[in-house]
């Protein structure tokens, strides 16, 4: 096992251990507190829909990590939320674009509750009858999305952002791709990507880091390592159509306005963190279009910003509600324009930076998001510490430069409309 | 951790929290108002006005701006009801001095910050600005429109006003886009006079201390008010029961229906004594090992959720579900078949242990978390003692099964609410 430890003059600290078998785990203790939260993992999300292994290529249905979610929640010897039933813990789990994970969090039994999470993410159980069950029960949750305007608008706008990317299906895949998922291929895709070298597991709060590691040591099941290779689908570089609209159930129109960005290998922290910047001097609270488009009506507190980016897809978000949703566009565009041409204002950069530091140290306040930041650390390779770093040393010019690759023609409209 | 208890002025209480493990500061205002048809838009205006802009921020942009200076300092308003009277709160949250990058006091500015917008709003001669009116009723407007888009969220909305259709917790907690339309510069500025006067005030501090002087700052504030007809928060009117079950179906065009029940249950009240109906109503349908998650969700596959809730100050439970339309009557009926058990105290020791070790290891967890500490502590205003959540927590250790079953047998249905597509019945 490879240990390494990490301190920060926040008065926070942690631990990356890498066991033989490449799982990676990561620990931060909380004395003070009296929960724990523990999330284990798979690199295995939605968009893994193309992949070889040891030079075999295979080609699955869209919906099966997702799928896989929810049948491995079933052992030989009863549910696992029986057994996190008799401990007293909250249990539960989720599938996204580029991960799968399961977690639980607790005030007691922590290491029971670890055991459990250790087996029943280990122990794959499931028949063709409890596999045809599911698909019932999954394309109901298919069609609940339906009927969900801020689920719709999302969606919408991905298909018409990219023509190939996977990241344009439903996390849950379509009631006609879960038709096709069966048994033998959920254990292929099992034994693919649930494979140690593949997984990682995350802990905050009130735990003995060397009493968890020697536990999952002990109890992580011995596995051949397989060369795993990711195939991504040629994407080109626009859009495949700059407007879609739908009509549901609701008040007034919701959008979301999409500026899709050439991909151009792993986004690195540093560059994560200047676009966050640049979101909220274009558009966040303190900023002037924020200001106007608040004063003429356009825009109410459900309006945000987003980075969504991920293996082979990248873009910036703005998301709400609006009697008119071109008009707000428009106006994204046209700041975009202006800033590009007037500059940034410092004292708004300032400010802008000021606030991510304090999400950043704040974020040290709840187990749950501590979990979810080492998260992203196993998922991308950098360090808990490496953002508090990072803002005390980025500068308007960084932001400058971002803001000159953003392409105010390759953008999407997608409009939820009223019926 | 402990909770300490001041007094502040007349009506006016301060509770400090003491806890070391955060790297923030939170300060929280709440008042608590008796919830009426004619007050109820105009007060539910008051928080989110008052933490938009102000004296000394007349710009909501500038106040903005501040916050994001102050490292991202949070400013929340919220209108909820609690019982049958309207909480308003306001917080602000701010990270601790040591974090500060430039020797600034933080909490103290963020503070003081918050003392002024509530007690020094923008207003001229005895009424708030009209462009800033018109922003808020504007957004509060558009949110009330807006809960029809999350159906979930619209029908249980939909159920407690019929449950409630002529009393007071039957209002829907910012009021309608009419009594919003009708709020004045005039109207809100005399809204906001009455909640200094007559609120039972409460300011909570959950952190290492209270902020220097916020207390003094406080009481100086209120010396100037005229304290007159405080809210007296005694318990609300229990849940009535109705002899013939209310039934009400909306038709909209959706592809999935909703199902909701409200029952009223006998026991009543926010403190120790409700602990019974808590942990029956989890039995019934908290977590994946209720009556409702296990039968109805997973073995018959009747909803695609379907849970159960308690309003304890109200004596209320509501199970909530989501259906295909040719299962509303079959569902219904399981659902009414799943309490029946619960009241003839079907239920095995696993479901019944598993719902304490549930109940108490969420209490155990509270004090990790500063805004659930706040939340606790806000709605136990009128208790001769301020239980902590471990204490709770110790005490779910007495309930026994006979108190369960007793529970369940006082538990009657009240209204069945249905959202279903255009068309279905």
């Amino acid at each position: 096992m490879k240990k390494e430890f990490f301190e920060s003059d926040i008065g926070e600290s942690y631990v990356k251990a890498t066991l033989d078998s490449g799982l990676q785990i990561f620990i931060l203790e909380k004395p003070l507190y009296k929960s724990a939260y523990a999330l284990f993992g798979t690199k295995y999300g939605s968009i893994d829909t193309a992949f070889s292994v040891d030079g075999v290529k295979t080609e699955v249905p869209e919906g099966i990590a997702h799928f896989l979610e929810h049948k491995l929640f079933e052992s030989e010897d009863g549910d696992a939320f029986t057994k996190f039933a008799k401990t007293g813990a909250y249990a539960n789990a989720f599938t996204s674009f580029d991960k799968t994970c399961y977690l639980f969090s607790c005030s007691d039994n922590f290491y029971e509750n670890l055991d459990i999470l250790l087996d029943f993410v280990q122990s794959p159980y499931f028949t063709k009858e409890t596999v045809e069950k599911e698909q019932g029960i999954i394309g109901q949750e298919i069609r609940m999305y339906d009927d969900s305007p801020g689920w719709r608008v999302m969606f919408n706008m991905l298909m018409s952002m990219y023509h190939n990317h996977p990241v344009r299906i439903d996390i849950a895949g379509t009631v006609e791709s879960i038709a096709k998922i069966d048994y033998n291929l959920l254990f292929r895709c099992y034994n693919t990507f649930y494979n140690p070298s593949n997984m990682f597991i995350c802990i905050a709060g009130n735990v003995d880091t060397d009493t968890c590691l020697k536990q999952i040591g002990e109890n992580i099941k011995p596995s051949k390592t397989i060369e795993l290779t990711r195939i991504t689908a040629e994407e080109p570089y626009n859009v495949v159509e700059n407007y879609t609209e739908q009509a549901l159930e609701v008040a007034q129109p919701m959008f979301c306005f999409g500026f899709k960005e050439e991909y151009k290998g792993e986004i690195s922290l540093k560059e994560k963190i200047v676009t966050s910047l640049l979101l909220g001097i274009i558009s966040g609270e303190a900023s002037p279009l924020y200001r106007d488009l608040t004063n003429k009506g356009l825009i109410n507190d459900e309006f945000d910003t987003e980075h969504f980016c991920g293996n082979g897809y990248s873009a910036l978000l703005f998301e709400g509600e609006s009697k008119d949703p071109k008009a707000v566009a428009d106006a994204i565009k046209h700041e975009i324009n202006r800033l590009k041409n007037e500059g940034i204002d410092r004292k708004l950069f300032s400010a802008v930076r000021a606030g991510m530091y304090g999400s950043a140290i704040r974020l040290f306040n709840n187990v749950e998001s501590i979990a979810m930041q080492l998260t992203d650390c196993a998922m991308n390779g950098y360090g808990l510490f490496d953002e508090i770093k990072y803002l005390k040393s980025v500068t308007v010019e960084d932001v400058m430069k971002k803001l000159g690759s953003l392409d105010t023609e390759n953008t999407v409209l997608s409009v939820i409309n009223p019926k | 951790m402990s909770a300490k208890l001041f007094n502040l002025a007349e009506g006016v209480e301060g509770l400090f929290v003491k806890n070391d493990r955060f790297n923030t500061t939170l300060i929280s205002y709440n008042f608590y108002l008796p919830l009426k048809k004619e007050t109820v838009a105009p007060y539910a205006l008051l928080p989110f006005i008052l933490t938009s802009c102000g004296k000394d921020y007349p710009d909501f942009s500038k106040l903005n701006l501040k916050l994001a200076k102050l490292y991202g300092a949070r400013l929340n308003a919220s209108a909820e009801k609690y019982g049958d009277y309207q909480l308003l709160k306001m917080t602000i949250s701010v990270i601790n001095d040591r974090f500060s990058l430039d020797g600034e006091s933080l909490v103290k500015s963020a503070s003081q910050l918050l003392l002024n917008l509530i007690f020094s709003p923008n207003t001229e001669d005895g009424a708030f600005l009209t462009e800033d009116l018109e922003r808020e009723k504007r957004k509060a407007i558009e949110h009330i429109k807006g809960e029809i888009s999350e159906k979930r969220i619209y029908a249980k909305k939909r159920l407690i006003e019929e449950i409630y259709e002529n009393s007071p917790y039957g209002i829907p907690k910012c009021g309608t886009v009419e009594d919003v339309e009708a709020i004045t510069e005039t109207s809100l500025y005399n809204a906001w006079i009455r909640m200094l006067e007559s609120a039972f005030v409460r300011v909570q501090v959950v952190g290492s201390a209270v902020p220097a002087g916020l207390f003094e700052d406080i009481t100086e504030r209120f010396s100037v008010t005229e304290r007159k007809n405080i809210t007296d928060c005694k318990i609300s009117e229990p849940t009535e029961k109705r002899n013939t079950v209310k039934r009400v179906t909306d038709n909209m065009d959706v592809t999935q229906g909703k199902l909701c029940l409200g029952f009223s249950a006998e026991m009543c009240g926010n403190d120790d004594t409700t602990l019974p109906l808590m942990v029956m109503t989890d039995i019934f349908g908290g977590g994946p090992y209720s009556k409702l998650f296990s039968n109805v969700r997973e073995k018959m596959s009747l909803c695609y959720y379907c849970s159960a809730s308690a309003v304890r100050q109200k004596g209320l439970i509501t199970v909530e579900s989501g259906i295909e339309t040719e299962n509303a009557l079959k569902a219904e009926k399981e659902i009414l078949n799943q309490l029946e058990a619960v009241k003839k105290g079907e239920f095995s020791d696993f479901e019944f242990q598993s719902s304490i070790k549930s109940i108490s290891d969420s209490l155990n967890s509270y004090n990790d978390s500063q805004n659930s500490i706040d939340l606790w502590y806000a709605i136990k205003i009128n208790n001769d003692s301020v239980y902590s959540p471990e204490d709770i927590a110790k005490k779910l250790k007495n309930i026994t099964r006979e108190d369960v079953v007793n529970t369940a047998n006082g538990v009657t249905l009240n209204t069945v609410y249905k959202l279903l597509p255009e068309g279905a019945k």
